[in-house]
């Protein structure tokens, strides 16, 4: 793994244990360059993502964390050329065997435009769209798409056209299409990026309600670190087409120098803690990332 | 540019016609297409004008059927106008009045008239069937009638982008006049285009992606969330259609009697006041619009 020599492993809390479910996503030394481009998007990737996690893809735009997702349901290299060497390995599939339409069965993607991804005259034909493309009965759809209109909240606006509602509300009717086939894996390049502060969390929530719910695989690339911190359980980290870091949100985030080198933001309750180490001299034996760690983090330290 | 365009779409509403199933609704108005192509007999012409307006009032939708037919009316009057001088009809003509070069013949006006008939008449079957079908349901029956799949969803895509580039104009045009440039009239237009297509472009192949990890064209069968029923009256209804179009055909083949255009004759008058009246509609059509197009 990349970044994992330059971490301390952590009791209880490594993603460590989760070696012992089923690995769904393995990166396998790849190196990507667009084409007519010099410099690769994504250098010598080796990563290994597991059943039910829930992954966060931090780093700065053009940092290469559209390409990595890319990859995973193979529109890189199906649809978009470039020089790709190395494999991908989803559920066990090699990407460059099966195009993106065969991947769509086991990944679901959302872009981070909404309006890119929309093209039915209604919300119900919108979700039925794929669930068409899997040859699924009629009557079988009707309840599928309930459940998943249900699951981003939009329940009762079937028959509203898609390019009628709000942007949050157009990004959870992407997530409903996506997630009406089942995925196992659900990608969403920065989901939030094009939608108001409301929309933002609504998105976050169901994401989260995925994972915890439904036990898929979220893979979401995403600037708030706050969100990432809350609901992550497996962080990386990526600068210039490289995995820098890879691991636990926490032990992430406990490389503040390092994050902010590159021009990342850490947890601002985190940078607090490491501020207090800093300045003061105060020890820090786990830097909080979350606002009820740092509650604790303060009342342990303001005791003494 | 934003709200110059025609409602060409459907229009909610509760009527007996909003009920057929699309597909008799399309045999009648193909059947109409047919018919109004075959004959230049004004009898008939007229006669489908008035069952398109009959139509139009149980449908209840003269509103969006006007907002239409302001825009096209005027062009179906021009060939009055351009047919009485040029009338495309075997000659001898028979002419009736003369203005210096001009002259104003009898099949002129007789073939003016059947053309306007023609291309009313079959506007006014083809909006209503538009205007009281929901788009998926009538794309959903071409496809049960053997239309390819993805031409279908060319046809929905297309549709749904029209807004969005039309939107994407508007604030390109913005984008133009906060900075100095031209943000009016036809100038300002040509240079909103390339950002327009290149946007475009870009949108699509968006799409594509989008589409795609969403299995669009995998492999195995396809199913369809709209399930259009027919029931026992639209099937009548549409074996009439068939039967209509197929007595009106034969007929129209076999009694000669029905062609007016020698027998049927214009005063010198009624061809003026014909002649000068579409004009008038059609110059002060395109005035308005040369107006609103420089307003804009």
């Amino acid at each position: 793994m990349a970044g994992e020599s330059l971490l301390p492993p952590l009791p209880n809390y490594g993603y460590k244990n989760m070696a012992k479910k089923k690995p769904v996503i393995e990166f396998r030394n790849l190196t990507f360059s667009y084409q007519l481009q010099e410099i690769p998007a994504l250098k010598n990737i080796n990563l290994t993502i597991y059943e039910g996690e829930y992954v966060a893809i931090l780093g700065l735009n053009g940092a290469g964390k559209t390409t990595l997702q890319l990859c995973i349901n193979g529109v890189i290299p199906n649809m978009i050329f470039g020089d790709f060497e190395g494999d991908v390995l989803v559920n066990g599939l090699n990407t460059q065997e099966y195009p993106t339409r065969e991947m769509a069965k086991i990944v679901g993607m959302v872009f981070d435009n909404p309006e890119f991804q929309l093209t039915q005259t209604s919300v119900a034909e919108e979700v039925a769209l794929g669930l068409e493309n899997l040859g699924i009965p009629t009557v079988e759809m009707h309840p599928i798409i309930e459940d998943a209109l249900e699951t981003v909240g939009l329940d009762g606006l079937q028959e509203r056209s898609p390019f009628a509602l709000s942007g949050g509300q157009q990004q959870r009717l992407a997530i409903a299409s996506a997630l009406a086939m089942k995925p196992q894996i659900f990608v969403m390049d920065e989901p939030t990026s094009n939608i108001d502060p409301i929309g933002k969390e609504e998105v976050i929530a169901v994401a989260a309600k995925l994972n915890k719910e439904k036990h898929m695989t979220v893979i979401l690339a995403e600037h708030e670190v706050e969100v990432i911190a809350q609901f992550a359980d497996h962080v990386i980290v990526i600068h210039e087409g490289e995995i820098i870091l890879d691991g636990t949100p926490h032990e992430v985030f406990a490389q503040v120098e390092k994050l902010e080198k590159i021009g990342l933001r850490v947890p601002q309750v985190t940078e607090f803690a490491y501020r207090l180490e800093k300045e003061y001299g105060v020890k820090v034996k786990e830097y909080p990332i979350k606002i009820d760690e740092a509650e604790q983090f303060a009342a342990d330290t303001f005791k003494k | 540019m934003r709200g110059a365009v025609i409602p060409i779409t459907m229009v909610p509403g509760d009527s007996p016609l909003h009920k057929i199933a699309p597909l008799p609704k399309l045999a009648w108005s193909f059947g109409v297409l047919i018919i109004a192509f075959m004959t230049r007999n004004p009898a008939i012409l007229g006669t489908i004008i008035l069952a398109g307006l009959l139509l139009t009032t149980i449908a209840q939708i003269w509103k969006p059927m006007l907002r239409v037919m302001i825009v096209l009316f005027p062009v179906f009057v021009i060939s009055i106008f351009l047919q009485s001088i040029a009338p495309a009809f075997p000659k001898p003509w028979n002419p009736i009045v003369g203005f210096g070069p001009f002259t104003i013949y009898q099949e002129g006006i007789y073939s003016g008239i059947t053309m306007f008939g023609r291309a009313f008449g079959m506007t006014l079957f083809a909006m209503v069937t538009i205007m009281t079908t929901h788009p998926s349901d009538l794309f959903a029956s071409l496809e049960k009638i053997g239309m390819p799949y993805v031409l279908n969803f060319i046809l929905t895509v297309t549709l749904q982008l029209i807004p969005i580039l039309q939107r994407e104009f508007g604030t390109v045009l913005s984008a133009q006049k906060s900075r100095g440039m031209k943000g009016t009239g036809f100038g300002a237009v040509l240079p909103s285009m390339v950002p327009v297509f290149v946007g475009a472009i870009e949108r699509v192949q968006q799409l594509s992606i989008s589409l795609e990890s969403r299995a669009f064209g995998s492999t195995g069968n396809k199913t369809s969330y709209r399930n259009v029923v027919m029931r026992p009256s639209d099937y009548i209804i549409l074996v009439s259609g068939l039967l209509a179009t197929f007595a009106t055909g034969y007929w129209i083949l076999v009694d000669k009697s029905l062609d007016w255009s020698r027998s049927m004759t214009f005063s010198p008058t009624l061809s003026i006041s014909l002649v000068v009246s579409a004009g008038l509609i059609f110059t002060s059509f395109v005035t308005i619009a040369i107006f609103k197009i420089i307003k804009t």
